[in-house]
């Protein structure tokens, strides 16, 4: 089957128009709002005045990027139903963390802007620093691919499949990002999202009763003849690619994301109250479960019809196999009218947006609040933090084209982001619930659980793919071991080495 | 099968009536949070955390 035909759309001129309009909205409000910023923590975290749903909006719309939309589709055209279980363990996740509190409650109390600023309430400037680059370097190279997966599914969506112009337009979409990133702060970060959330939410639901319809009910639920009928639907099955060492992976990743992902607690600790904090997790319970599950039926749906196009499948078989991240937009590009297609691709850039902003504004706060201005003592005014904030919001930018342009994955997208994450997860998520949880929890102990995270860069390389790869290579078993290493750390360094000056009880 | 059935359902349905509920309720948040944004800040920023 040729390329052309493989990537034929029904995206015509009007898709073009609504998606161009759309993709200037947030530029524009960005600018309007630079007057609102009188302060850092206005850019930083909306001088702690979200409310409950606009935060809801606000997290939603950060959780739930153009990435996330393509490793859940990717997930479910590779994995069918059985990757529905990521999809539970997370919802889960999030509403024990709101039902409980746990973590961003006391958070949020303690009036910090970023995690390493608690690292340095409880175990010092020291620990601060070291977690702070090592929260920048795992949330940076997290983001590394969301550019190439944005270039993907657009290639995907608009049959445009010349490979330097998507490489051109996704750059020129990233500097509109900047733009109004470093105009508003945060401020201009919520109100986009909110926006974002309705036009993608809309887009979104309107697209799944399209993607069943054009499988029909009863086929969705039919295995496709060329899978494993039990790992379609069971990930601990014989045969699945998931398996119990992943499914336990996902609980502790997911469960540690939920709590302390950097870009989502900056919701939690722009809350006006820790209340407020708490009842936004159990709330955005229902978005966490709508963020995997959509983009994962859509994924489905893809592989379903993919399966019933003969050349179609084809195209994704054998050594010159496309990549399984195109399973998705080249389904909707072929099910969904014109018009339609218009607004979900906007849906999509609003989720591409919406990711970014957030994230760019999450880790160059990281840089210049915990890394740079701990060691600049008074000469650092509130006006230079800004200016150093939004330096840094363009050097990670540049980083993104330079790294998304040439670094190809082995592993699928989600592995990659769950691996990335758990190089600041694995440490974080260990410090942070010890040094709120646990008295005895020392400096050496917080060290080595930060240090330990630097283990899962291991499994972002080749060789944790092919046959025959031992099961301690693999990424998953990597991902779960950083974990287990960094507690271990934590625990044997704190009793081992407790701190020689009693540190004050972060309560205090 | 079913469990993925009834997956399914619960999150259309229930992502669609919250998509309603942060509509409305986020459009008055963000008036609330701009009038907050005009007025002036109560004390100065702790520039030491």
């Amino acid at each position: 089957m040729e390329l052309t035909d493989v990537f034929s759309t029904n995206f015509a001129t009007i898709d073009w128009i609504i998606v161009s309009v759309y993709i200037c909205i947030p530029v524009v409000i960005g600018l309007i709002v630079r007057k609102y910023i009188r302060q850092l923590s206005d850019f930083i975290v909306a001088g702690r005045s979200l409310r409950l749903f606009i935060a809801i909006a606000s997290l939603t719309g950060t959780e739930l990027g153009l990435v996330t939309v393509m490793y859940n589709s990717e997930l479910g055209f590779l994995h069918g139903f059985s990757a529905f279980h990521i999809a539970i363990i997370e919802t889960v996740c999030i509403l024990a963390i709101g039902l409980t509190g746990f973590i961003v409650y006391k958070l949020r109390q303690l009036k910090v802007m970023t995690i390493p600023e608690f690292y340095q309430i409880r175990f010092g400037k020291n620990v601060r620093f070291w977690g702070g680059i090592i929260l920048a370097l795992g949330g940076i190279l997290n983001m590394g691919l969301f550019l190439q997966a944005g270039a993907r599914f657009m290639m995907g969506v608009t049959g445009y499949s010349n490979p330097a112009g998507l490489k051109l337009f996704m750059s020129a979409m990233l500097i509109m990002v900047l733009i109004y990133t470093v105009a508003g702060g945060m401020i201009s970060v919520v109100i986009n999202d909110f926006l974002q959330f309705i036009v993608l939410s809309i887009g979104m639901i309107i697209g799944s009763i399209f993607a069943i319809k054009a499988i029909g009910w009863n086929n969705l639920f039919k295995t496709p003849e060329s899978v494993n009928s039990a790992s379609w639907f069971n990930p601990v099955a014989e045969g699945s690619e998931f398996g119990t060492i992943y499914v336990i992976f996902m609980v502790v990743l997911t469960f540690s994301a939920g709590a302390l992902w950097q870009s989502g607690t900056l919701r939690a600790l722009s809350a006006k109250t820790p209340k407020i904090a708490k009842q936004l997790y159990a709330w955005s319970s229902v978005s966490y479960l709508a963020r995997r599950v959509i983009p994962m039926l859509w994924g489905i749906c893809a592989f379903v019809f993919v399966s019933q196009t003969p050349k179609l499948f084809a195209a994704f078989k054998g050594p010159e196999a496309i990549n399984s991240q195109f399973g998705m937009p080249i389904f909707i590009a072929k099910v969904l009218p014109s018009g339609l297609l218009g607004l979900i691709v906007a849906g999509m850039f609003a989720a591409f947006m919406s990711t970014h902003d957030s994230y760019l504004l999450s880790w160059s706060s990281v840089i210049t609040q915990d890394i740079i201005a701990p060691f600049k003592k008074n000469s650092f005014s509130d006006k230079s933090r800004l200016l150093v904030t939004r330096i840094c919001i363009v050097s990670i930018g540049l980083f993104l084209l330079i790294w998304g342009l040439w670094f190809e994955a082995p592993v699928s997208l989600w592995n990659y982001m769950a691996v990335t994450g758990t190089i600041y997860l694995a440490g974080a998520f260990t410090v942070v619930t010890a040094g709120l949880y646990w008295k005895k929890a020392s400096k050496t102990g917080a060290m080595i659980a930060l240090l330990a995270g630097l283990i899962a860069i291991l499994g972002i390389f080749n060789w944790t793919t092919g046959e025959n790869v031992p099961f301690y290579l693999k990424d998953k078993f990597i991902g779960m071991m950083t974990f287990v290493i960094a507690i271990l750390g934590m625990i044997i360094g704190s009793l081992l080495f407790p701190d020689k000056k009693k540190v004050e009880e972060v309560e205090q | 099968m079913q469990l993925w059935k009834f997956i399914l359902i619960l999150t259309l349905s229930t992502y669609s009536l919250l998509v309603i509920i942060v509509s409305i309720g986020g459009a008055k948040n963000i008036v609330q949070m701009l009038k907050e944004l005009k007025e002036p800040p109560d004390q100065p920023e702790d520039l030491n955390t």
